[in-house]
């Protein structure tokens, strides 16, 4: 058992990684973000999904559950803020998309953007009240937000009711690269771009005062504030920014599967993302994209675990918390004996 | 909004208010008593409930008891009310311990955070809910008619009849039990002890692993008779019953102070009379919304509950 | 007689039936290094945490420099210049030794999500300003070779030091220290009082809850005690050690001198 808890990914490739020079370490993302973007034209059996091609797993819900995850792992993984109705801000985002791509001739970026805008004032009428409860209550109440929203879905017929919306418009060919009902591989393309961009802006913020600021605040939050933090405003925007993510996500989501209906935004989709979190290690950003991309594939590469998917999560939670509590790619910094200004 | 029903239906709604808010008090019970004792909220206790719905199926299935059977006579009707109560009350408990043991003793030795044991509560509600929903196909299960549901006599607009009757009767022993223990028995003294003080209650030689495993099957028991009423009432159950019916009795403990047992009386036949009546003005649909935004408005206008406790100390 | 910085007036709370602060009346001047002693349960740590907002006292007032301070956050009343240390250690854990004195120094600016986010040049001048400040406290109290070390992974000198780095990072004007010698052995606590001293004449007042009595004697310039929430004595340390009263309640005669 102690193998099993001593086992670090993370310092093996720190090792390297520190021995590297600038240079290297371009070459290094290039070739990275490179090869996540020729996925779709990898062939291979062995990887090959059973039910549904491996371009639409890629889709969703590998990248999709990558870049929810990286904003749940905000608020939860960062933040130390249980938050169980995430699914929520996914929601508006696709309603969003949905209600405006129906009913106007908007632009599909400018969607996005009210998309975004949207989850993040949700994000603010949820937080401003709830996030001065402690961890239990919180986390209760934002399990009954997530479900107040789809219930509200269920029951307005304007927005479709349970029927749901269709004919959701695609977005507009991006650099001619036509987004169309055949073909999976710009919408991924598109999110992976997405991806990148929040991560970029996620890792910046982590290295600077926001990222200690919510560190300290999970470490512990009254000691946070002895020390100068602004909490409240802090656990706010963990919250926002989670929210404007998932929203963004929603919004590609939506103008992909082209119909929505409530049934896809449920408490299960809430739980699959924070085991997304836990299982990787929470607030390892880099943890909780491996296991996304580990638990969205897997039931879907090994079908019969695609129907006790959920069972297997709900294990996985009960057991990573009892025996890895700081998940399989812990946050355990690298120790290194210097640090220099970054 | 229809308020006419309301009036029309008062002493209907009321009666039945009633007799839900005393099967909502039976399972918040389990939640109160745990969080008193671990300042935790079982998120699995819903399930729990659950799996005494299903015993109580269980059984009738066992004794070949068919959905179309005719109901039974009274005498023959309270033995085998009894055998199910007794069954599913065995099966929520030791599902209950059994839970404690897997999910969050581990977690308690650790002192790891509030965070984790949230988790893993919710990972093992998940993992409960989604067992249940394989063995049983998704399908909702039919449970017999045991007794005659012909009303005995009527109260203004309320239709008594013999399985209200049996619920509110029942209940009440139960509660009157469970008073018995808390108040007046070693094990009771020993959970009050450690929900007003845990260190000083190890210090004074009380066995903490043990009252907090007794904590949890008292919990277990009593949800699994409120699954045996509540079976006997809505004659139906499914893999997530336990969602919106262990959200309901959480909101009636947290309505009328969580860790307080008083209150998980009151706030659950509260909530059981505002969902009886929100539902004739709104509609059976916002039921459960209402049900939620309740919980919000408490937790965050007063987050003690009616019955004012203060959130670290518990009382019964 | 130098200026009063922290004045505590008529300052009493109450928990339910028990009244933990009783008309307690304190203050700490500038270029002053005082003491609050007391048995255990005598109200000193209750002080430090009405005095850094962390419970609202049920009458009474306290401020900084003249600034009424009663009812402000915690955040705002760190910001102001009142930082405090721990009885029992309470770091950031998970995160650098660095990152925890850097957390501190952030409380000073004003930098926000957006500035951080854009690399706007305020925030890119208060990042460099706060790690540089992080890394300065490291060198002062010691710790400069375990900057890039985890907090819950130092030995427990090193995480008791550090607390003190992190709380100095406010620029406090007072700094409260709780019980910072639990646990040390002699050469430890004696070079605690150097530490202390080099504090103080770097232009922080010191205000110390310590039980270590040759600690407290050999560092502070004033000692205050506290009984059962109530001030029974004030004065230098020779006149306490004196004071009847304060024997009865807590020195006891020693054997050898203190």
């Amino acid at each position: 058992m102690t193998s099993l808890t001593k086992f670090n990914l993370r310092d093996r490739f720190g090792d390297w990684w520190d021995g590297t020079s600038l240079i290297q370490r371009a070459i290094f993302r290039v070739c990275l973000i490179a090869i996540f973007f020729g996925l779709p034209f990898l062939n291979n059996p062995i990887i090959d999904t059973p039910n549904t091609s491996f371009e639409s797993v890629l889709f969703y819900p590998l990248v999709m559950f990558a870049v929810m995850a990286v904003g749940l792992n905000v608020v939860v993984g960062k933040s130390g803020i249980l938050d169980l109705g995430y699914v929520a801000f996914f929601a508006i985002g696709a309603y969003t998309q949905a209600i405006f791509g129906l009913h106007t001739e908007l632009n599909f970026w400018i969607v996005l953007l009210l998309g975004m805008a949207f989850a993040m004032f949700a994000g603010i009428l949820l937080g401003v009240p709830a996030l001065r409860l402690r961890g239990d209550y919180l986390a209760i109440i934002t399990l009954g937000f997530g479900e107040i929203v789809r219930i509200i879905a269920v029951n307005t017929e304007a927005i479709g009711g349970a029927a749901g919306l269709t004919g959701i418009p695609s977005p507009p060919p991006i650099f001619g690269v036509e987004f169309s009902v055949q073909d999976v591989r710009p919408y991924y393309w598109l999110t992976l771009t997405l991806l990148l961009l929040i991560l970029w802006g996620i890792i910046r913020l982590s290295h600077r005062k926001p990222g200690r600021a919510w560190e300290a605040i999970r470490e512990d939050e009254d000691v946070a504030a002895f020390m100068g933090v602004e909490t409240f405003k802090y656990k706010l925007w963990a919250f926002v920014i989670g929210g404007a993510i998932g929203g963004a996500a929603g919004v590609i989501y939506a103008s992909q599967i082209l119909s929505i209906e409530p049934a896809l935004f449920t408490l299960n989709v809430s739980i699959m993302i924070l085991a997304c979190v836990v299982f990787g290690g929470m607030g390892n950003i880099w943890g909780v994209m491996f296991g996304a991309v580990l638990l969205g594939y897997l039931p879907e590469k090994l079908r019969f675990l695609s129907d006790v998917r959920i069972l297997i999560f709900g294990v996985l939670m009960v057991v990573m918390m009892n025996l890895r509590p700081n998940g399989l790619i812990p946050r355990k910094k690298r120790e290194v004996i210097s640090e220099k200004i970054k | 909004m229809d308020f006419s029903i309301l009036v029309s239906e008062f002493a209907s709604l009321t009666f039945d208010g009633i007799v839900v808010g005393a099967i909502y008090a039976l399972v918040a019970l389990g939640y109160t008593l745990v969080y008193g004792v671990l300042r935790l909220i079982n998120f699995a206790h819903s399930e729990i409930f659950m799996i005494g719905t299903m015993a109580c199926y269980g059984v009738t299935l066992l004794l070949g008891i068919s959905t179309d059977a005719d109901p039974l006579v009274t005498t023959s009707f309270v033995l085998l009310f009894s055998l199910i109560v007794v069954m599913a009350a065995l099966a929520s408990g030791a599902s209950a311990v059994v839970l404690e043991f897997v999910a969050y003793r581990r977690l308690r030795k650790m002192q790891a955070s509030r965070l984790s044991s949230l988790i893993s509560a919710i990972g093992a509600s998940f993992f409960l809910t989604e067992l249940f929903r394989i063995l049983t196909d998704s399908r909702n299960i039919a449970f017999p008619r045991l007794i005659d549901k012909e009303p005995l006599f009527v109260f203004s607009s309320a239709y008594v009849t013999a399985d209200k009757l049996f619920v509110i009767v029942g209940a009440a022993v139960l509660f009157y039990i469970l008073n018995r223990v808390i108040n007046h028995s070693k094990l009771g003294l020993g959970i009050r002890a450690v929900s007003q003080d845990e260190t000083t209650s190890v210090l004074m030689g009380v066995n903490v692993n043990r009252v907090v495993s007794l904590t949890f099957l008292i919990g277990g028991i009593l949800a699994g008779a409120g699954s045996a009423f509540y079976m006997v009432f809505y004659e139906t159950t499914k893999a997530n019953v336990g969602f919106l019916v262990g959200v309901s009795a959480f909101t009636a403990a947290v309505l009328g102070g969580i860790g307080n047992v008083r209150g998980a009386l009151v706030g659950s036949f509260v909530l059981g009379l505002i969902q009886q009546y929100s539902s004739a003005v709104l509609g059976y649909n916002w039921r459960d919304v209402v049900t939620f935004v309740i919980l919000v408005l408490v937790l965050l206008v007063k987050p003690t509950g009616l019955l004012g406790e203060a959130l670290q100390r518990a009382r019964v | 007689m130098s200026q009063k910085l922290l004045e505590i007036n008529n300052l009493t709370i109450r928990f339910g039936g028990v009244t933990a602060l009783n008309d307690v009346s304190i203050h700490v001047s500038q270029g002053e290094i005082a003491a609050l002693i007391g048995p255990n349960g005598a109200g000193k740590t209750t002080v430090f945490n009405v005095v850094t907002g962390y419970y609202a006292p049920t009458s009474g007032s306290f401020s900084l420099s003249g600034e009424k301070l009663v009812g402000k956050r915690p955040h705002v009343i760190a910001r102001n210049g009142l930082a405090r240390t721990f009885q029992n250690i309470r770091l950031f854990g998970d995160m650098t030794a660095l990152e925890n004195v850097a957390t501190a120094a952030d409380g000073l600016n004003k930098s926000g999500l957006v500035g951080s986010l854009f690399g706007l040049p305020r925030s890119r001048r208060d990042e460099r300003v706060s790690r540089e400040k992080a890394e300065s406290l490291l060198r002062f109290i010691g710790l400069e070779h375990r900057a890039g070390q985890l907090a819950r992974n130092l030995p427990y000198g090193d995480q008791r030091r550090l607390e003190i780095a992190r709380a100095l990072a406010l620029d406090p004007k007072v700094l409260l220290l709780d019980e910072p010698a639990a646990g040390f052995n002699p050469q430890e606590k004696v070079e605690l009082g150097q530490l202390i001293r080099k504090i103080r004449d770097k232009g922080h007042a010191v205000l110390l809850i310590e039980h270590d009595m040759s600690l407290v004697m050999n560092v502070s310039d004033r000692v205050m005690v506290l009984d059962f929430g109530n001030k029974i004595a004030d004065g230098k340390p020779k006149e306490i050690q004196n004071d009847q009263r304060v024997i009865d309640a807590y020195l006891g005669v020693s054997d050898h001198d203190a």
